[in-house]
């Protein structure tokens, strides 16, 4: 395996960005739309440095994520121990599934009506959007991931003598893990959606709430800088961090072959 | 020794061992209930196998052998008759009567040694001493020529390397008996002839009673103390061959070929008969 290929790709990822920027900055100098509301690379550059340099970004994009980092492992944890016996159990699989399936289809934003008429324009609000936007692709996960634990592991299991009791942690959900990570990754995509949409609305801090005073302030550089920054750190942790330890994990259960 | 030899005569059968039988199955039979129908997997097979034996099941694919293991290993139950350990019903899976299978079956989750660990986290002796087991894996991984790779991962073992780990978490929690399923099909022959020369080093050592299946005469006959043949579906024990060799036995020996021959000879037969019984 030689690194030179993927260190091309790497190339024509980077030309494919900077074609993106100067066609951005070329409809931009075309004047089509006036400057105001479709603002130059450079400016929206800018006018996220300005946002810097006032200490309105750091905080907001930490307070952001802090709430996915609380919220979200509260959805997780809440999502494994609903898949676990929908993974185990066939009738609480049959009955839990399509309502999960039903909740997942429900866009994050969705929950925000529901979560102001509970909580008020209280931080808890946002953790309820957030949980409540990701918990079913977690449980989905773990239930799929039990369901299509490789036979041979449970048998392995039993002939080694696991009493019943020590099943589900010792066997069952690290055999499972390789799915559950791949739902963790998703529900962690569909929190970070829930999360933004409801900083829109009640919050004070947060890129959502960035967003929002962009679009008070007709600053569409900032909506737009603020968007930019919001895909960043959603591409940066579901590829860096979750893609990362999802690899890791498919490579040890052997789920990889290695080229 | 069993009912079926009637037809042919066992050889080496009177100079048996008056070793006492260790798993001894009576009448046992499995019928399989297949869309509505009943299919019979083994007609009714009676054997006793002796402490520190070695039993090879042998036969064409199909043949309930399998089906057999699955049985004394307790992962299904037989519609009739009774297998009994040491004068004990087996009822479910458990270590005394460990299964290994045709793929490693490794936990993935787990580095080599905690794998090796993992059997014994539930015997009696080892529950709460963590360092007994860890020193009893060490042993174990050491007789496989496999210390070095305690710590490493599954995945970064070879094919060879990962059948010794699985035999080391067989051994692990000193089972009355080894149940092998297949032992190493997907390997190559230069692998497969040092397993089976380390199996049959360990065995000489630990004289562990262990059953086998396969439909590799050479491996039946490198292998086995005894070999029972089965006819074809539904499986039934047409005869058994007393491999009278001593250990430990290089596969490529022509007295194996021998033996293998004779036994491939009496599978010939055996599906010759089974043919024609099939297009009824």
């Amino acid at each position: 395996m030689k690194p030179s290929p993927e260190k091309k790709f790497r190339l024509y990822v980077f030309g494919f960005y900077l074609l993106l920027f100067v066609i951005w900055q070329a409809l931009f100098s075309l004047r089509i739309i006036p400057d105001y509301l479709f603002p130059s690379p450079l400016q929206v550059g800018w006018r996220l440095w300005e946002l810097g340099n006032d200490g309105m970004l750091w905080p907001s994009i930490k307070a952001t994520l802090a709430r996915m980092a609380i919220g979200f492992s509260i959805a997780a944890g809440i999502g494994l121990v609903i898949g676990m016996p929908m993974g185990m159990s066939r009738v609480v699989n049959s009955c839990l599934k399509s309502l999960f399936l039903g909740l997942q289809t429900l866009p994050s934003a969705a929950w925000v009506p529901i979560s102001l008429l509970i909580f008020g324009l209280s931080d808890s609000g946002i953790y309820f959007v957030v949980i409540m936007s990701s918990v079913a692709a977690v449980a989905i996960a773990t239930s799929d991931g039990i369901l299509h634990i490789p036979p041979i592991y449970l048998r392995a299991a039993r002939t080694l003598g696991t009493p019943g009791y020590a099943m589900p942690f010792r066997v069952i959900l690290p055999a499972a893990l390789p799915r559950i990570v791949t739902g963790v990754k998703l529900g962690w995509t569909l929190g970070w959606h829930g999360a933004v949409s409801a900083e829109l609305i009640k919050s004070s801090i947060g890129l959502g709430y960035l967003l929002y005073m962009g679009r008070e302030l007709n600053d569409a550089a900032q909506v737009l800088g603020i968007m930019v920054l919001t895909i960043l750190f959603g591409l940066l942790l579901d590829r860096f961090l979750f893609g990362q330890i999802e690899h890791r994990i498919r490579r040890r259960w052997g789920l990889l072959t290695p080229a | 020794m069993t009912q079926n030899s009637s037809s042919v005569p066992a050889p080496g059968e009177s100079a048996a061992a008056p070793a006492p039988a260790k798993l001894r199955l009576a009448n046992v039979t499995k019928t399989f209930e297949n869309a509505g129908q009943n299919v019979e997997a083994l007609k009714p097979i009676n054997l006793e196998i002796r402490e520190g034996e070695y039993v090879v099941l042998f036969g064409p694919s199909g043949c309930g052998k399998s089906t057999l293991l699955n049985l004394i290993a307790g992962f299904e139950e037989p519609t009739s008759g009774e297998i009994t350990l040491e004068g004990r019903r087996v009822t479910r899976p458990g270590h005394d009567r460990l299964m290994m299978f045709q793929e490693h079956a490794l936990f993935p989750w787990l580095k080599v040694i905690d794998n090796v660990v993992y059997g014994l986290g539930w015997r009696p002796g080892y529950r709460f001493r963590p360092r007994l087991r860890r020193q009893k894996a060490r042993e174990l991984l050491k007789l496989m020529h496999l210390e070095e790779f305690a710590r490493s991962p599954i995945h970064e073992l070879s094919g060879g390397m990962k059948q010794r780990a699985a035999l080391a978490r067989a051994l692990a929690p000193d089972p009355k008996v080894l149940l092998i399923d297949e032992p190493f099909p997907a390997l190559d022959a230069l692998v497969r002839a040092r397993l089976y020369s380390e199996l049959q080093d360990i065995l000489v050592r630990t004289r562990k009673t262990i059953v086998s299946v396969t439909h590799d005469p050479r491996e039946a006959a490198c292998l086995g103390d005894r070999v029972i043949v089965f006819t074809g579906r539904p499986g039934s024990i047409k005869t058994e061959i007393k491999v009278d060799l001593p250990r430990p036995r290089d596969i490529n020996d022509p007295q194996v070929a021998g033996y293998a021959g004779k036994i491939a000879a009496l599978l010939e037969e055996g599906q010759r008969e089974t043919i024609p019984g099939e297009k009824v």
